[in-house]
């Protein structure tokens, strides 16, 4: 191909151009988010959350069990962002680790935060040998330690350092549970947890929020009708796919509609994202 | 008939043959196939219709193809024999993985079997952990004998059986050539780049066209590729080295003295080579974009025809099964000549003359890559969409572009994070057109079922050789002169 002077000139503007645009993009608009935006992220059956706070801080809550999360995490930040400063796991169990993997592997994290039990299986060293490689800080969290930005705050109600099991067989019950407090919305996330660690935290705290990240994918053996009366959700979201164990369960179906709550679901509605600018809430679904 | 006319008619031939014996048919039947063959054109000898060409010589010739039907069959014995391990039965057995594993949804390696068994069988395994090119492992399942056209499939990378999440546990690192691992660990390292500064889908489009690396392709992008009829843009292929020759040629020419843009440019076709561990086919397309590169350096021409057959031939003895087997292969060749033969002529039947604008220019060889590879993407993907043409003239154009920003940002990704993020800003401009393209075609395109059969193959190509022969008769009658075509 023989390309003229005038049309090489012609391309070397409008990749100026380009570049100025870019440019003044990320200068106008990076960390000019007012609201805050939560995101529930259709990974199939297993977990996986993007908080943005007002600022642009960005905390990524468990991974899901494969790599799609990478395409729900394409549609909910923008192109060129390929920061992520805070990732939580709840617990190191497949459904919620595998996925941070990937993520580990193409985004620069600030910090990796979890609740100090290695999982079982040799992927999990996989994930830890990546976050070490790339110099993650590991922080290990438990209830009373709290995350906070400007006005908003994230506090950490379970498991309770001295409660926490040498052995388990499963570690669901030893997620980390936390509480997104911020003028906007406040948004409750359960992880795993079952009956017992509910019941266990209804004394303790004030639970009730706007929004219920739904325990356990809707296990009939999470998410009790005396958690769900002291929690008193507007909106619970679902976070599961297909699966052979019948999540979510009539009964957990039951229980959100009997205290008159909105219900959305990964499996059903896709990308869920919620848009809180302290006079309303916004839920938008995302195929 | 000139010494380099007999070496092109034999490995014509040769070629048919291989060609016969990946069709399944009997060597019997093919010898009587080439009896009847070689009758004929001695019959058009006696009757002089031609004075021109030697019809004794070529009937001759046309034996050759019973050469070429052993020469498959022989490599298909070769294969069986190098291969021995108990199918159906759970077994544990050793293996080294042999090649770039393919990661995404699922891991699937390529294994050389260790004593007792031996052979290549290819494994599925879970994402994690992740396992290396050169790494032993051992495995406890059961190996399968993969059958149809999966097995062809398979064949053509050598591989002769399966086996699926067995149970698997590293033994050591590093046992395969020191080469092979330094270029795999390149080559994941610039996927990586590109992953690191680019959205999943984008970076997963830019290591396809860039390196044909396609493990990464959710299900959904493959559908829609496959639908809007994109797909053939990702087979690693002859067109990127010939994209990369002009692109680099573009690129330094803008900036450099001709010598030492040649030599930059040949610098950049090796470690294309390098990257994409080199397979045969790049390795094949590099050697002949060289050679055409030199040839316009030293101003000699390159005849296009030999260079072609010649490697074609090469590749084809090194290994038979890809002739029939590998799309990869065959778009490559078939857009080559289409580019070739079929664009000069469209442009004399157009009339367009010397000088032409570059935009037509892209828009003519996109037209004569597609003729030319048409049959091949229909019967391989089993569907055809007529707006697949306006999706490709869409996207095509920038198509070089792409790669050449996309081979830039990977390679400055190994020295620099910051400078590549910068570089993939238009890098994600272009990709994010195509993509949507791609997306918005894959939706609308309602693809029709059209089976060409082999029959329909033979027409189709019959009718498009005999509209560049016709024209270029037109043509030389014309100019009164022989005309000659310069590749690349």
């Amino acid at each position: 191909m023989n390309f003229n002077m005038n049309f090489k000139i012609k391309i070397f503007i409008s990749a100026l151009i380009i570049f100025d645009f870019f440019i003044w993009n990320s200068i106008i608009f990076d960390g000019g988010h007012k609201n805050l935006q939560a995101y529930f992220l259709n990974v199939g059956q297993g977990d996986s959350e993007l908080v943005v706070l007002p600022g642009n801080v960005k905390i990524l809550m468990d991974g899901g069990p494969n790599s799609k999360i990478l395409t729900e995490l394409s549609k909910s930040l923008p192109s060129t962002d390929h920061y992520i400063d805070l990732i939580i796991l709840s617990h190191a169990e497949a459904d919620h680790f595998t996925g941070l993997i990937d993520v580990a592997k193409r985004y620069r994290i600030g910090a990796f935060i979890f609740n100090g039990l290695n999982g079982r299986g040799n992927t999990w060293p996989e994930l830890l040998k990546i976050l070490k490689n790339n110099n993650v800080p590991i922080i290990v969290l438990s209830a009373g330690d709290k995350i906070k930005y400007l006005n908003n705050r994230m506090n950490f109600i379970w498991p309770e350092k001295n409660n926490l099991p040498k052995t388990t067989k499963t570690l669901n019950e030893t997620a980390l549970v936390s509480i997104l407090e911020s003028r906007m919305v406040k948004i409750l996330f359960t992880g795993d947890i079952g009956f017992k660690t509910e019941n266990h935290l209804l004394g303790k705290y004030d639970l009730s929020v706007d929004i219920l990240k739904v325990g356990h994918h809707g296990s009939k053996f999470s998410t009790s009708e005396e958690f769900l009366k002291a929690v008193d959700p507007k909106i619970s979201i679902i976070e599961v796919g297909k699966n052979s164990y019948g999540h979510p369960t009539k009964e957990v179906l039951n229980r959100l509609a009997s205290v008159e709550s909105k219900i959305f679901r990964t499996d059903k509605d896709g990308l869920i994202k919620i848009e809180a600018n302290g006079e309303n809430i916004k839920i938008f679904k995302i195929p | 008939m000139r010494i380099h006319d007999i070496a092109f008619y034999s490995i014509f031939f040769f070629l048919v043959g291989v060609l016969l014996a990946s069709l399944n048919l009997k060597f019997l039947i093919i010898i009587l196939i080439t009896a009847l063959l070689a009758a004929l054109i001695l019959t058009l000898h006696y009757f002089h219709l031609k004075p021109e060409i030697d019809f004794k010589k070529l009937s001759f010739l046309s034996l050759i193809i019973v050469a070429g039907a052993l020469y498959y069959f022989w490599g298909n014995f070769q294969m069986q024999k190098s291969f021995f391990a108990p199918f159906d039965k759970k077994i544990s057995f050793l293996g080294i993985v042999s090649d770039y594993p393919q990661r995404g949804a699922s891991q699937k390696i390529a294994v050389a079997l260790q004593a007792p068994y031996k052979g290549k069988i290819l494994i599925t395994l879970k994402p994690y952990p992740e396992f290396n090119y050169g790494d032993k492992l051992n495995f406890e399942g059961i190996i399968k004998k993969p059958e149809g056209s999966y097995a062809n499939y398979l064949a053509k990378n050598e591989i002769s059986a399966v086996s699926v999440y067995p149970k698997t546990s590293l033994i050591k690192t590093n046992q395969g050539s020191k080469i092979k691992s330094v270029l795999f660990s390149f080559k994941e390292k610039f996927v990586l780049a590109l992953q690191k500064i680019l959205p999943q889908e984008e970076a997963a489009l830019a290591s396809g066209l860039t390196l044909g690396e396609r493990s990464e392709f959710s299900k959904n992008l493959k559908d829609a590729m496959s639908n809007s009829g994109t797909t053939h843009i990702v087979a690693l292929s002859g067109y990127n080295i010939t994209v990369i020759v002009s692109t680099a040629a573009f690129l330094f020419a803008f900036y450099f003295r001709k010598n030492i843009a040649f030599a930059m440019t040949l610098i950049i076709i090796l470690g294309f080579v390098l990257m994409t561990g080199a397979e045969a086919s790049v390795a094949r397309a590099a050697i002949m974009g060289s050679v055409a590169l030199l040839g316009k350096q030293i101003g000699r021409i390159y005849s296009f025809r030999n260079a072609m057959s010649v490697s074609a031939f090469l590749m084809i003895l090194q290994n038979p099964k890809i002739l029939a087997f590998d799309i990869g292969f065959q778009l490559s060749f078939l857009a080559l000549m289409g580019i070739t033969y079929i664009s000069p002529a469209i442009k004399d039947f157009l009339k367009l003359g010397k000088e032409i604008s570059q935009w037509k220019e892209i828009l003519i060889s996109t037209a004569s890559a597609q003729l030319a590879v048409l049959p091949i993407l229909i019967s391989s993907f089993g569907k055809f969409s007529i707006l697949s043409i306006l999706a490709n003239v869409l996207i095509l154009w920038l198509i070089p572009f792409t790669m050449g920003v996309g081979f830039f940002t990977g390679f400055i990704g190994f020295f620099s994070y910051s400078l590549s993020q910068i570089l993939g800003w238009f890098l994600h401009l272009f990709l994010y057109y195509e993509l949507a393209i791609i997306n918005f075609f894959g939706k609308i395109a309602v693809p029709l079922k059209i089976s060409f059969g082999a029959l329909g193959i033979i027409i189709y190509y019959t009718l498009l050789i005999l509209f560049v022969v016709y024209i270029k008769r037109k043509v030389q009658r014309r100019l009164n002169q022989p005309r000659h075509n310069f590749a690349i």
